[in-house]
């Protein structure tokens, strides 16, 4: 019997891995359905209590949509090594680590991405995107996915029981995509959490497209650290869950 | 070529508790398995079986000892290891929201199978596991006994040189676990190597050529069934119904084995006539059966365990 010896590429099985994952999750349509539940609410109350900032929450609904793929990616990963300990079956197999890991978001993400275009294409009627703005969209929807996850996937690592993630799951997710102006503009944030609000992935993201919408928004050099702690930090993130998805496949 | 699927040598593991005592789950395993041969590891709960296993199959570190497979340590040589084996892990549940053919399958693909291969190949271990019927409904739909056909479906399509197989028909109906037990067989005869443990030992006995008994972490057997059973003092069990104030009348015919409702008497076929004389003439209801490896086990186990204490 001939040996394969040849070392797995560092993607290998990352396409069959995502179909998988894209399977898995399209079977949960009500998954699919209720993570637009947020959203919609926040957008709700904006609507009725400030319409006028209704296109700067559907910005943040657009960006919270990609930020809350990462807690389905942290649950996901979780559910499959904690209860069905299925991670056995793929991570002693020739499918590459890394390959498990973003295999599993690009699954998460190609499953939940149909509301997502509703709430991209509900947001254009409402603001009328230039190309810039699709641009800068795109650009920060995808710093913002590669964030999420990588910190989803690595926080998934961390326990050994599901009600431990759980609430650690929720904390993460509310503390980064709610609190800080992702729904509100950054103007309205106190001069604190403004500066802070910079740093977080999914309020920089908000701020620099709305920046491109209302050019009133960000001051100074306030536009260059969002782009560059949104860029590093989701470079960052993404390259330690690479590393981690390989380092953590042995327990102990 | 190493004629040795898998070789541990002197394999140590300690779990250190962040708040806890320190647990020597391993202390010092060592055992070969060569090419094509079905091999059991049987031992107590806890015994250090699964752990044996994850270190075997590249998802543990070893605190000392190496292992290799097919020449190719597991510690430094991951990545050429994953290629060649493949693992049914202990309690492991299929995704379910797949059905049992898109679990197979899909599992093919990420191993790198073609399309086509992996197609044929679903089919075939799907037909072999006979879950044709339920082949399309979801997992979380099916009970447990098909859950875990289609989690050995899944690992027997691989046809893998080396698979581990953790518990592998545990919760089946006997009918599956006999469906089971020839898929074993006929991935051997195809050249495939199979290390599994059970805690059924009727299995372990009728799939096994050779087995090892772990207790405490340490190897305490290494064997066929056959010499297991031969440790024990003989071939034959007598049971008797009722008969433990009765020990002292049969002690000097064989091994005995007490049970709260029945006294076992190990014996050999000489001595068959002998005791079932002493029962009829003492209007005993006796049964005859042969020593099974469960009776060897529980002896052999039992005996290192008295030992221990």
């Amino acid at each position: 019997m001939a040996l394969p010896g040849i070392r797995p590429k560092a993607f290998r099985g990352l396409v069959a891995f995502a179909e998988t994952e894209f399977r898995v999750q399209l079977h949960e349509e009500a998954a699919i359905l209720t993570s637009m539940v947020v959203q919609v609410v926040l957008l709700i109350f904006v609507s009725i209590l400030a319409p006028a900032l209704l296109g700067v929450a559907l910005v943040g609904a657009i960006v919270f949509s990609f930020f809350a793929l990462g807690q389905r990616v942290l649950n996901e990963a979780a559910f499959i090594r904690v209860d069905h300990k299925l991670n056995e079956l793929y991570l002693s197999s020739p499918l590459a680590p890394e390959a498990y890991f973003f295999g599993m978001s690009l699954g998460v993400l190609f499953a939940y991405l149909a509301p997502i275009v509703v709430v991209v294409v509900v947001a254009e009627y409402v603001v009328h995107f230039t190309l810039v703005t699709g641009l800068v969209i795109f650009g920060c929807a995808t710093a913002v996915w590669l964030f999420s996850c990588s910190l989803g996937y690595f926080v998934s690592t961390l326990f050994r029981d599901m009600r431990a993630i759980w609430p650690w799951a929720s904390l993460l997710y509310n503390l980064f995509g709610v609190l800080p102006p992702v729904f509100y503009p950054i103007t309205s944030a106190p001069t604190g959490i403004r500066w802070i609000s910079l740093f977080l992935p999914p309020s920089a993201a908000t701020a620099l497209i709305n920046e491109t919408i209302t050019p009133t928004n960000l001051t100074g050099l306030e536009p260059a650290i969002a782009a560059a702690s949104l860029t590093i930090e989701a470079a960052l993130a993404f390259t330690l869950a690479i590393y981690w998805s390989r380092h953590s496949v042995r327990e102990g | 070529m190493t004629p040795e699927a898998l070789v541990a040598e002197s394999v140590r593991k300690i779990y250190r508790q962040r708040n806890g005592p320190t647990v020597d789950a391993l202390v010092g395993v060592s055992l070969r398995v060569a090419r094509g041969e079905r091999v059991a590891l049987l031992g107590r709960n806890g015994a250090g079986k699964t752990t044996f296993l994850k270190i075997a199959s590249t998802l543990l570190t070893p605190t000392s000892g190496t292992v290799s497979v097919f020449g190719h340590e597991v510690q430094t040589e991951a990545d050429i290891v994953r290629s060649t084996i493949a693992v049914v892990p202990q309690e492991g549940k299929p995704f379910f929201h797949l059905t049992p053919r898109e679990q197979v399958y899909t599992y093919l693909r990420a191993r790198g199978f073609d399309r086509s291969t992996a197609k044929s190949r679903t089919e075939e271990a799907l037909g072999q596991m006979e879950l044709g019927e339920v082949a399309d409904r979801l997992n979380i739909t099916l009970s447990g006994g098909q859950r875990q056909r289609t989690m050995v479906a899944t690992v027997i399509a691989t046809e893998a040189p080396l698979l581990f197989l953790d518990e592998p028909t545990i919760g089946m109906d006997p009918f599956a676990r006999r469906g089971v037990w020839e898929s074993m067989r006929r991935l051997t005869r195809k050249g495939s190597t199979i290390l599994l443990t059970t805690h059924y030992l009727d299995e372990a006995e009728a799939l096994s050529e050779r087995l090892y008994i772990i207790e405490r972490g340490r190897v305490l057997v290494d064997g066929t069934a056959a010499g297991l059973k031969e440790e024990v003092g003989g071939t034959l069990r007598v049971s008797i119904r009722g008969g433990q104030e009765l020990a002292e009348t049969f002690a000097s015919f064989g091994s005995l084995v007490r049970e709260p409702e029945a006294l076992h008497i190990i014996t050999t076929p000489e001595r068959l006539v002998e005791v079932m004389g002493v029962a009829i003439r003492m209007r005993l209801t006796a049964t005859i059966g042969p020593v099974t490896l469960e009776e060897a086990f529980l002896k052999v186990v039992g005996r290192s365990i008295d030992a221990e204490n």
